[in-house]
């Protein structure tokens, strides 16, 4: 047995390692499928049940709006805790007065905060509302954008900036042309990890905080036991992150990283 | 004004009297919000606003009452236990690839995007239609939950890793348990350190869901508990329990073990 293989045998057997994993796919179905024989559907819906549930649910208008909720409350979420993160990233680093108070107290505190805290703290403030669901997913991703943002300021290549002064650029201009294009690839992690942990998050605030979204379905379908909705919803967040993670960031990433070297 | 240097501690980078007012704010922020909560707590009826000192109050029986103690020791067990074990499954996977370079497929192009998105609130409920309310369940949950987040890191950690070094270390040895123990484990101790910081990091804000549904003990439960029986002192208490415990195994025991490893 070899204990690590050279880089470059992983890259000349693309083929040798994709069989496998298609392979691997191929016998997880058949586990499941046979599983689903052995088990009562109660507890494990196979994969033709899974199936037909998932045609059921994409023709039903009232689900599909479900997942429009989710998708809006994952969005929203998104943007707020981006914007927000952004903001006092930049506090902190043009006003470094404030840096204590930013990286030394306010972030470390969003940090520790559990999510299902923040769930119950705004289901009690506002109510079983979208707001409810906004609140707590852009609370728990704050502090993944404000840390991140940090990194990003912090390794902006100060001898840039400094040409920029030196070419006589204004403070706005630099600002604008220099600043914020060597942060694109920081933005950019930011976003990518906010979508990721924002679908871990979304799901429980909307099933303890609010009337909608898949979180809702969910708890729908636990209170009656139907249980090839839980693996509709599961395998439709699957493949949602898996396919946004695989043909929307991952591609950019790869650009912005070669466009801008950094990150 | 020159942005502080990121290496040096914020505080340190300032002229003495910036770095007074940045304690000042930094401290006054602390004592304002405290203040603001006071005054709001006076005007909001305490259902929805607890002031300050109930729910200290709370805080203090979470760490000493017989009962609560319990739940709050229950829950740091819990989350120690899974830590640990979500480190060794993630570990373990990330090597088979390391060793057998056909099963990177099968590892990061099915087993790691599949964990990475679940939904932790279907860990949560699927555990509790396959075992019942019990601690495996609360574990298992956590677990699964955790495992993507160790896997990601350690196989980051496994692909940065000396490959010289280690094949200089074999040219003078062959036994691989050698090599593995002395090279490659210590090479690769930053990478498992931050791996367990985000581990211990997600497993108090996010993978805590897996107590709210799967048992009857520990925090998690116990936020539940006063949500339902309306006693919002305690979930503010658990709340603030929670950052407590989290600031107190990062900065006791994370930290140390960072600052030893990058030594």
């Amino acid at each position: 047995m070899k204990t690590l293989a050279p880089a470059s045998a992983s890259l000349r057997a693309p083929s040798y390692d994709r069989l496998a994993a298609h392979l691997f796919t191929l016998l997880v179905i058949g586990a499941w499928a046979l599983a689903a024989t052995q088990i009562p559907p109660i507890a494990l819906s196979g994969p033709w049940t899974t199936a037909k549930a998932l045609w059921a649910f994409v023709g039903d208008p009232n689900q599909l709006a479900h997942m429009g909720y989710s998708l809006m409350h994952v969005g929203i979420a998104i943007v707020v805790s981006f914007f927000v993160g952004c903001a006092l990233a930049f506090l902190a680093h043009y006003v470094p007065v404030t840096a204590l108070m930013i990286h030394g107290r306010i972030s470390p505190f969003l940090n520790a905060f559990s999510g299902i805290g923040w769930a119950l703290l705004s289901l009690l403030w506002f109510g079983a509302t979208h707001l409810t669901v906004i609140f707590s997913i852009s609370m728990v991703l704050i502090p993944f954008a404000l840390v991140n943002m940090k990194e990003g300021l912090a390794s902006l290549d100060r001898d840039l900036v400094e040409m920029g002064r030196s070419f006589g650029r204004s403070g706005l201009k630099r600002f604008t042309r220099i600043t914020i294009p060597s942060l694109y690839p920081f933005m950019f992690a930011t976003l990518r990890i906010s979508f990721g942990v924002a679908w871990k998050v979304a799901l429980t605030a909307e099933l303890i905080g609010g009337g909608s979204g898949f979180g809702y379905l969910f708890d729908l379908a636990r209170q009656d036991y139907r249980t090839p909705i839980l693996f509709v919803v599961i395998l439709l967040i699957i493949v949602f992150v898996y396919c946004a993670d695989r043909f929307l960031f991952e591609p950019v990433q790869r650009r912005l990283q070669r466009h801008y070297g950094t990150a | 004004m020159a942005p502080p240097d990121p290496r040096k501690p914020i505080a340190d980078s300032l002229p003495l009297r910036q770095r007074v007012l940045s304690r000042v704010l930094a401290d006054g922020l602390v004592v304002a919000a405290v203040l603001a909560w006071w005054a709001m707590a006076k005007a909001l009826p305490a259902n929805i606003l607890p002031t300050p000192a109930a729910v200290a109050d709370e805080v203090w029986l979470l760490f000493t009452d017989s009962v609560y103690l319990g739940h709050t020791a229950t829950s740091v067990v819990r989350v120690l236990f899974s830590v640990t074990l979500a480190l060794l499954i993630g570990g373990l996977l990330a090597f088979w690839p390391a060793n057998q370079p056909w099963a990177r497929g099968i590892v990061h192009e099915r087993i790691k995007p599949f964990l990475n998105s679940f939904p932790s609130i279907g860990w949560a409920i699927l555990a509790v239609i396959w075992f019942r309310v019990s601690d495996f369940t609360a574990i298992f949950v956590q677990v699964a939950i955790l495992i993507p987040f160790t896997l990601i890191n350690i196989s980051e950690g496994l692909k940065e890793l000396d490959r010289e070094a280690i094949e200089m270390a074999r040219s003078f040895t062959r036994s691989r348990w050698k090599v593995f123990a002395k090279i490659t484990l210590p090479l690769l101790m930053p990478y498992i350190v931050s791996a367990l910081r985000i581990a211990y990091g997600v497993a108090w804000k996010i993978a805590l869901v897996s107590e709210l549904f799967g048992t009857g003990t520990g925090i998690g439960y116990l936020m539940g508990e006063a949500q339902q029986s309306a006693k919002p002192a305690l979930l503010y208490a658990c709340c603030f329990a929670i950052v407590l415990i989290f600031f107190a195994g990062e900065k006791l025991v994370l930290d140390p073990l960072s600052r030893r490893v990058r030594r």
